[in-house]
């Protein structure tokens, strides 16, 4: 049977994926509609990073459809991918930025890689650092960098495309709680802009501080979705295991 | 346009810098294998056309003695042309033979002056090759003749040589070729490994898997290219020095049909060791290079 496009941002319908006999998620229902910024919590080895990678297309479900920017990723072509991902800005997790560029260099390959003129590539960049605050570090190496400029190079990179949908897994790890807000922040502030964001994350703290949607997935199920300003009281009233 | 194409170069040139010990056993390797190829098609090419340039297996030449006179040729001639075997008798005269050794060895030697040492020759064709032999010993019975060349011999012996060198220059320079291709592919594949991230940037800002992988691809191509060229110069080089020390040694090799054209091995090698290391790249690319 042929499935209906649908126009949410991101929609996931009955999704699961298997390795073997081990579900990684299982019959997973979500909806984010454009303008949305999502939480998506649970612990380490929850399934968050998998549905991520479903989002963006590294990863095939085992069952059910997943839909993004209208596009049937579960049944577009290989080469069909990198359409789609050019109007996603994606951070995964561990995703360095290259050490032997700059900070400047680093938005710029993103771009250079896609087509942009030289020209084009120049006034993104310029762009691009105003936004995440990097001006001063543009000639700096990412060694060069604390752990929160790094991510908001990164996180920069991801947008330089101008996205409608920014994708970033675990973008705190690591962070300490002030820079983490920061970074949460930020993206707060790209939210408000227009775009749409889902964050993954176990930080409680700044869940709790942003007062989003927060959808929470443990063991492969998604076992909640509270609502904008509806956590923390009510997810610990109906799921009081779930650790963030 | 030309940003992607500067783009693309960099990331070329990037791919060739990071990885230069693998870069230069790759080209090395290549090199090699692409030198006795090239020599082995040199030589065949060679001994082609010293085969086509022998009388062919149905052609016998038959010297008679110089104090035969021209009528008793022509009354031989009439006597083979007989022959139910024969198709076909042609009559070289001496002082036409003896013209055309003066104009080809008319800058080394001066034979004007010298009385003409030439008998008058016979070039018998049959109609099989295999009554050839027989025919020729008939002929050889006459008191008129001196010699007779059927070109078996010499025919055998060259398509002996083509044969060795088929096997040997061919067999060699394939195994060595494929040891060539095996490193290029390696050396994109350590490429691709050391530039996982670079990939890794490209795929998820959403660069085309085309994209992607042809920098890799080029950098095989490079590989393969510069493996081709500098092959060809040492085949060319060593084939000329050769030829003239072979010539200044035993000059009646000058009378031998030319070789391959240098121009053909110094365009042919390096296309071909580009189309290979691009062959191998893509082949590497296609396994590592994922989205």
């Amino acid at each position: 049977m042929r499935s209906e496009t649908t126009k949410a941002m991101v929609e996931l319908k009955g999704v699961s994926v298997a390795f073997g006999e081990q579900y990684a998620l299982r019959r997973v229902n979500l909806k984010v509609e454009a303008g949305e910024f999502v939480f998506l919590v649970g612990a380490t080895g929850a399934g968050k990073s998998t549905l991520f990678k479903l989002l963006y297309g590294a990863l095939r479900p085992t069952e059910g459809e997943v839909w993004v920017l209208g596009q049937p990723v579960h049944r577009l072509k290989p080469r069909e991918l990198p359409y789609l991902r050019r109007r996603m800005g994606i951070i995964p997790q561990n995703y360095p930025l290259l050490s032997h560029k700059t900070v400047w260099e680093n938005i710029a390959y993103g771009l250079r890689a896609i087509g942009y003129s030289e020209q084009a590539v120049r006034q993104r960049v310029a762009q691009m650092l105003a936004l995440v605050g990097l001006n001063e570090q543009a000639r700096q190496y990412p060694h060069q960098l604390s752990g929160g400029e790094a991510q908001r190079a990164a996180i920069a990179r991801a947008l330089a495309n101008n996205p409608p949908l920014l994708i970033a897994d675990e973008p705190t790890a690591n962070l300490d709680p002030d820079t983490s807000w920061e970074i949460i922040e930020l993206l707060l502030r790209i939210n408000l802009r227009g775009t749409t964001v889902i964050v993954s994350t176990h930080n409680r703290t700044i869940v709790d501080r942003a007062c989003q949607r927060v959808v929470a997935i443990d063991r492969g199920q998604i076992i909640s979705d509270v609502p904008r300003g509806g956590y923390p009281i009510e997810l610990e009233r109906l799921y009081p295991s779930v650790a963030l | 346009m030309i940003d992607r194409f500067r783009f693309i170069v960099n990331e070329t040139w990037a791919s060739l810098r990071g990885n230069l010990a693998m870069q230069v056993a790759a080209i090395s390797t290549a090199c090699i294998a692409l030198i006795l190829l090239g020599s082995a098609a040199m030589a065949l090419y060679k001994l082609d056309a010293l085969a086509q340039s022998l009388p062919n297996a149905f052609e016998a030449s038959v010297f008679l003695h110089t104090t035969v006179s021209r009528a008793q040729t022509l009354k031989l001639k009439a006597e083979i042309e007989a022959m139910p075997e024969v198709a076909q008798v042609v009559l070289v005269p001496r002082e036409v033979a003896w013209e055309q050794e003066k104009q080809k060895y008319k800058d080394e030697v001066n034979l004007a002056d010298l009385p003409n040492p030439l008998p008058d020759k016979l070039i018998v064709r049959v109609h099989q090759a295999e009554t050839l032999p027989a025919v020729s010993a008939r002929i050889a019975q006459s008191s008129l003749v001196d010699e007779v060349i059927d070109s078996q011999a010499e025919l055998e012996m060259v398509l002996g040589a083509a044969r060795l060198v088929r096997w040997v220059g061919l067999g060699t320079g394939g195994l060595l070729l494929l040891s060539a291709l095996l490193l290029i592919y390696n050396a994109v594949r350590l490429t691709i490994h050391a530039r996982q991230h670079e990939v890794q940037v490209m795929a998820l800002v959403g660069a085309t898997l085309r994209s992607i992988r042809l920098p890799f691809v080029l950098e095989g191509m490079v590989q393969g290219l510069l493996g081709g060229i500098i092959a060809a110069l040492i085949t060319v080089l060593s084939a000329g020095l050769l030829s003239e020390y072979m010539v200044s040694q035993w000059p009646l090799l000058k009378d031998m049909p030319p070789g391959l054209p240098p121009g053909v091995v110094l365009v042919g090698v390096p296309i071909l060791g580009m189309v290979l290391g691009g062959l191998c790249a893509s082949w590497a690319t296609l396994r590592y290079v994922r989205i």
